[in-house]
């Protein structure tokens, strides 16, 4: 009688069990709704960084930038932009590149600015007067 | 008899111990999949953000707004915050919120309310923070409206004299369109590109009417080689949006799309490879777009 009903009960758990797993990986995810910057699917994170790239040419204010930049929490927050924009760059993403170039000149000063963003500076450096 | 009726019960299973253990399997199943080991959090939308991080976003798109003046991107963007409420509540939400926290110390946060209220105000939103920190030149942002102006009447050269009359129509033909109240009514609202490893190729539709509600029931049509197409309807996946629609391009081909007979705007997107970051890696994908169009409003 015990090993009927353990018999039993092992079979119940192993099924209910199976049955669990398959419903909470697959039709039915735990689906997040408190979820930090850093979690953002990958577009969107890089429209929010283009949004702070504009934000940037409204105020002028590269602190507030790199603030705003900060919960999206990468390890290294300049070269996480620097390779978006060199990304959109190589994406011939038009209107995008010259906004985030302003903000890569403005995060790492434009002597650092790589060679290939020197194209699209909105500012184009002085030249020096001759003579 | 009765022994061999012994022998069959003993077999068997016992019912309540096998529904005993089912639950507990289950509930044992659910808590290891939603608790200590739950899908990999990928793909987080907006609307799926905390607060304080939705906050960031809102402040994101109105600071963006500050600088472009694109008044349907920004609403795009805050719909992607905000699906099911009035964005422009949303915003005046925010920008209330910031007030009462006492986000008005640097001239950065006041920056920040002024571009909020930039954004909100005009579109009939409003909260607290109104007019608590006056832009100093202010700006007026009216939705263009477009105007219909009448096309000049062709009057035929003098060179066309009339000819001798040709077959004689039995009688007039007028096409009329059967039914074409919303022609012309959508304008395309936004065309943009993202690289997604999960979304390799795809062409994203959204229809929204003049309040910025989804639209099902519209038609979509896809045109690529010049002449192969499929039209399809938003609204058949409701569980993304009401007004959603989506359609799986092959690599390298260009395509266009169109609501016809709403929209005269007709953008084309090309299937070009693109690299995205997943998980730390760079890996090879599709391009996708997001095409949407929006009602004018009246």
């Amino acid at each position: 009688m015990a090993k009927r009903r353990i018999g039993s009960l092992l079979i119940g758990l192993l099924a209910g069990l199976s049955t669990g797993v398959f419903l909470g990986w697959g039709p039915f995810p735990v689906e997040y709704r408190n979820s930090p910057l850093a979690a953002l699917a990958p577009r969107y994170q890089e429209e929010y960084t283009l949004m702070v790239a504009e934000g940037y040419q409204y105020d002028r204010d590269i602190e507030a930038a790199l603030e705003r930049l900060r919960p999206l929490g990468k390890p290294n927050t300049i070269a996480y932009v620097t390779e978006l924009t060199e990304r959109y760059i190589s994406q011939s993403n038009i209107p995008a590149i010259p906004i985030m170039v302003a903000l890569v000149e403005a995060l790492i000063g434009p002597d650092n600015l790589p060679a290939i963003m020197q194209l699209y500076r909105s500012t184009p450096t002085p030249s020096v007067p001759q003579g | 008899m009765t022994s061999s009726r012994h022998v069959r019960v003993n077999r068997g299973i016992s019912w309540w111990a096998l529904i005993i253990g089912l639950a507990v399997g289950l509930a044992a199943g659910l808590v290891y999949t939603w608790e200590i080991d739950p899908v990999i959090e990928r793909n987080t939308a907006p609307w799926q953000l905390s607060a304080a991080a939705r906050e960031d976003y809102v402040v994101a798109v109105a600071l963006s707004y500050a600088q472009n003046q694109d008044i349907l991107l920004a609403a795009d963007r805050l719909r992607a915050v905000s699906p099911n409420r009035n964005i422009w509540e949303v915003v005046a939400e925010v920008a209330c919120n910031r007030v009462k926290q006492g986000k008005t110390a640097t001239n950065s946060d006041i920056r920040v309310i002024r571009a909020l209220e930039q954004l909100y105000r005009p579109q009939g939103g409003s909260g607290c923070a109104d007019g608590l920190y006056p832009t100093p030149e202010p700006v007026t942002i009216v939705p263009p409206v477009p105007t219909v102006t009448p096309s000049p009447t062709l009057t035929p050269p003098p060179s066309k004299t009339p000819t001798a009359p040709g077959p004689t129509p039995t009688s007039a033909v007028v096409i009329v369109p059967t039914s074409t109240p919303l022609a012309g009514s959508f304008v395309l609202a936004r065309v943009q590109s993202f690289c997604d490893p999960d979304l390799a190729g795809v062409i994203e539709v959204r229809v929204y009417d003049a309040r910025g509600l989804g639209v099902p029931g519209i038609p979509v049509t896809v045109t690529w080689s010049g002449n192969e197409s499929d039209t399809f309807f938003t609204g058949l996946k409701p569980e993304r949006e009401t007004g959603y629609a989506d359609f799986k391009m092959v690599a390298g081909r260009s395509y266009t799309v169109t609501i016809p007979g709403l929209a005269s705007d007709a953008p084309t997107v090309e299937a070009v490879p693109c690299q995205a970051d997943a998980n730390g890696q760079t890996v090879e994908t599709i391009m996708s777009y997001w095409v949407n169009f929006q009602a004018r409003a009246n």
